[in-house]
């Protein structure tokens, strides 16, 4: 094992230091949230393919071949860029929508054995991060979809020890998210044996309640003929209920399985994550990923000349690390209520599991997955509508920061994220759509000991 | 078999719609709210509250952007979003707000996760419809499409939004028919549409 598996610098994980082990993993899925988001939104998943054909048939034209041919050829790479750039977009979600099945499943572990899971204020507040406790350490950037980020994306699901030369590092001992899981493993099969060890009967994410899918609208994309194509198997893993030893360690199995691929499920062919084969795990997909950028950028500049910037169709060009005091005035106050609609999102995470079953389901349903789909995603897809000049000089597409937001505790949080729309729609009128959906959601207290009230979180 | 095809037309996709007639505006106040063409329990039901009798009704009587948005009970859209067990009730959810997108119900839809992955959401949901009136002894008339409203027919009467960001359900890259596919989609969903219902049975059950 390497030293500084935790982030006291303890080598193994005990009895001692196991709740704080459990703590440091689910720490650990909510950094990798932002990166991939951010990720996730540079990539304009259905660009406007007429223009892009327009310009194609041109450049054909241009070369020398027939209006037929060239029309045919140029329907024919704006189609690889169609169905490249929704690939990606769903790729990378599938990750994502996996990403946050880890941070329930890790805080199920562990409120099963100590309660008191912690989610809120848990984002990195300084970029580049850095896992915690990995080692080596290396930096994760929020930033656009490009072959570096998706090399960071594979470092952070790397089954196996980095090699030297990724990092330029000496010889330091190498920690995998695997490992650091595995000392959890080991730390119950040796210690959390008796089921009287398990809190089974505290509130946890369990399945059977419609919280998690596998697969959604997000998580394809369609091919050449426009066919459907699902990147998540149904069989890939889902919500465990912890409340023994073999639950616990189910659960951690799936984390681990989905993130750096199957070691016993699949002999075959290991790096798929379900028992049908179906889906890849989280490093095999960036790296297939990563090796279809390349692909695409090289095929076309041997089409198209070496200055066909391929990636401007469908990457919007954001700043690495953009933090909204970079923003002028407009989109600071839209930036400022996405990174509070994103606070709000752990506060309610966290309170589901301090509440009793109906006010869990409400909060979940009406608040969680509701703020995902149609505030949060709403609000990431206008910020790229903006552009502006950067400290640097240089002109970027507005992207969300996913920065700390602190509520104040003079009121709920909910009453300041409508103070924090009602400002940010005067600035910019093009988020009133989403008015509607802020005022439904759920009253969640910052607290969240909502286990005995009766009072209504619904509006 | 039926076809998806508009009775004009012959496109599933991009159809002029037969009716309803110019004039014809959209009613105040429905009668009653449910989720889709061809999914109304009575007579002067539907959208423009012309239909002669129970599942021949233009359209849905309340529309609402997607999975969590809806006010009432029997008004999930379902597919795109939500788990295996509320993908198998399209149009018939318990309570408001639980259902699993968007509606009105385009013929195009389709499942994402379960039983019904991959196979037309509107399908399941007029069969899930006769069952429920069956079961009230009730007749039931054909549907002006006999596989959903088409996405074209539906923009025709106004905006109309699916979910999600992978885009339209109804397109073509240059290399495929949007109706075709929807046929195809259509077709398939018929030939297996007893299967799916008894396999969603399974996962309600499970829920």
């Amino acid at each position: 094992m390497a030293k500084g598996i935790l982030k006291n610098g303890a080598t193994r994980v005990t009895p001692e230091n196991m709740e704080e082990a459990l703590q440091q993993a689910i720490e650990i899925e909510i950094a990798t949230l932002p990166t991939y988001l951010s990720t996730y939104y540079s990539i304009n998943r259905t660009p406007k393919q007429k223009p892009i054909t327009a310009e194609f048939t041109k450049l054909f034209l241009d070369k020398g071949d027939s209006e037929q041919d060239a029309v045919t050829k140029a329907v024919e790479y704006s189609t690889k860029i169609m169905v490249f750039a929704n690939k990606a977009g769903a790729n990378i979600m599938s990750v994502v929508v996996e990403e946050m099945l880890h941070m329930s499943l890790a805080s199920n572990v562990k409120q099963a054995l100590f309660g008191n899971p912690e989610l809120i204020g848990k984002s990195p507040a300084i970029w580049p991060a850095y896992l915690a406790g990995h080692d080596p350490q290396f930096p994760i950037n929020r930033a656009k979809l490009s072959h570096d980020q998706l090399e960071t994306f594979k470092l952070i699901e790397s089954p196996k020890p980095f090699d030297k030369k990724v990092l330029g590092a000496t010889a330091l001992p190498y920690l995998t998210i695997g490992d650091f899981y595995k000392g959890i493993e080991d730390c119950i099969n040796e210690f959390y044996c008796d089921k009287e060890c398990y809190h089974g009967d505290r509130p946890q994410l369990i399945p059977d309640r419609g919280y998690y899918a596998q697969n959604n609208i997000d998580t394809l994309y369609y091919d050449k003929k426009h066919k459907p194509v699902f990147e998540n198997a149904a069989d890939a893993g889902g919500l465990v209920h912890v409340f023994d030893k073999d639950s616990a360690l189910k659960a951690l199995e799936i984390i681990v399985e989905q993130g750096e691929g199957a070691t016993e499920l699949c002999t075959k062919n290991s790096e798929y994550d379900d028992k049908s084969d179906h889906e890849l795990a989280h490093y095999d997909k960036f790296f297939l990923l990563q090796k279809e950028l390349g692909e695409i950028n090289r095929e076309f500049k041997d089409v198209f000349g070496d200055k066909m910037d391929v990636e401007k169709h469908f990457i919007y060009n954001f700043a690495d690390n953009a933090v909204t005091t970079d923003y002028p005035a407009t989109i600071q106050a839209v930036s400022t209520l996405t990174n509070a609609m994103y606070a709000y999102l752990f506060i309610m995470s966290q309170a589901c599991y301090r509440a009793d079953s109906h006010t869990q389901y409400e909060i979940f349903m009406f608040g969680i997955h509701k703020s995902m789909l149609w505030i949060l995603s709403s609000l990431c897809g206008e910020m790229t509508g903006f552009n502006y000049i950067a400290p640097d000089g240089h002109s970027y597409t507005a992207t969300a920061t996913y920065e700390e937001y602190k509520f104040s505790s003079a009121s709920s949080p909910k009453s300041q994220i409508i103070e924090l729309f009602n400002k940010a729609v005067a600035a910019y009128d093009g988020i009133a759509y989403i008015k509607q959906r802020i005022l439904d959601l759920p009253d969640v207290t910052q607290e969240s000991f909502l286990g005995e009230t009766k009072t209504s979180l619904m509006a | 078999m039926s076809n998806v095809r508009d009775k004009n037309a012959g496109n599933g996709c991009g159809s002029q719609p037969v009716t309803p007639q110019s004039d014809q505006k959209d009613i105040k106040t429905p009668l009653e709210l449910h989720a889709c063409m061809g999914l109304n329990a009575c007579k002067g039901h539907d959208r423009f509250g012309t239909n002669n009798c129970a599942g021949t009704g233009y359209c849905a009587t309340q529309q609402h952007v997607c999975h969590t948005l809806n006010n009432c009970a029997g008004q999930g859209g379902c597919g795109l979003f939500g788990d295996a067990a509320e993908q198998c009730k399209p149009g018939a959810n318990d309570c408001a707000w639980q259902g699993s997108c968007a509606t009105p119900i385009q013929a195009e839809r389709f499942g994402t996760l379960g039983a019904n992955k991959d196979k037309s959401v509107w399908l399941l949901a007029r069969e899930l419809f006769e069952q429920r009136m069956n079961k009230s002894r009730r007749n039931v008339g054909d549907s002006p499409y006999p596989a959903g409203p088409p996405q074209a027919w539906l923009m025709s009467l106004g905006s109309y939004d699916s979910c999600g960001s992978s885009g339209d359900k109804s397109c073509s890259f240059g290399f495929n028919s949007p109706a075709e596919n929807t046929q195809e989609l259509v077709e398939r969903s018929k030939r297996d549409l007893a299967d799916t219902v008894k396999a969603c049975d399974c996962d309600k059950n499970d829920d």
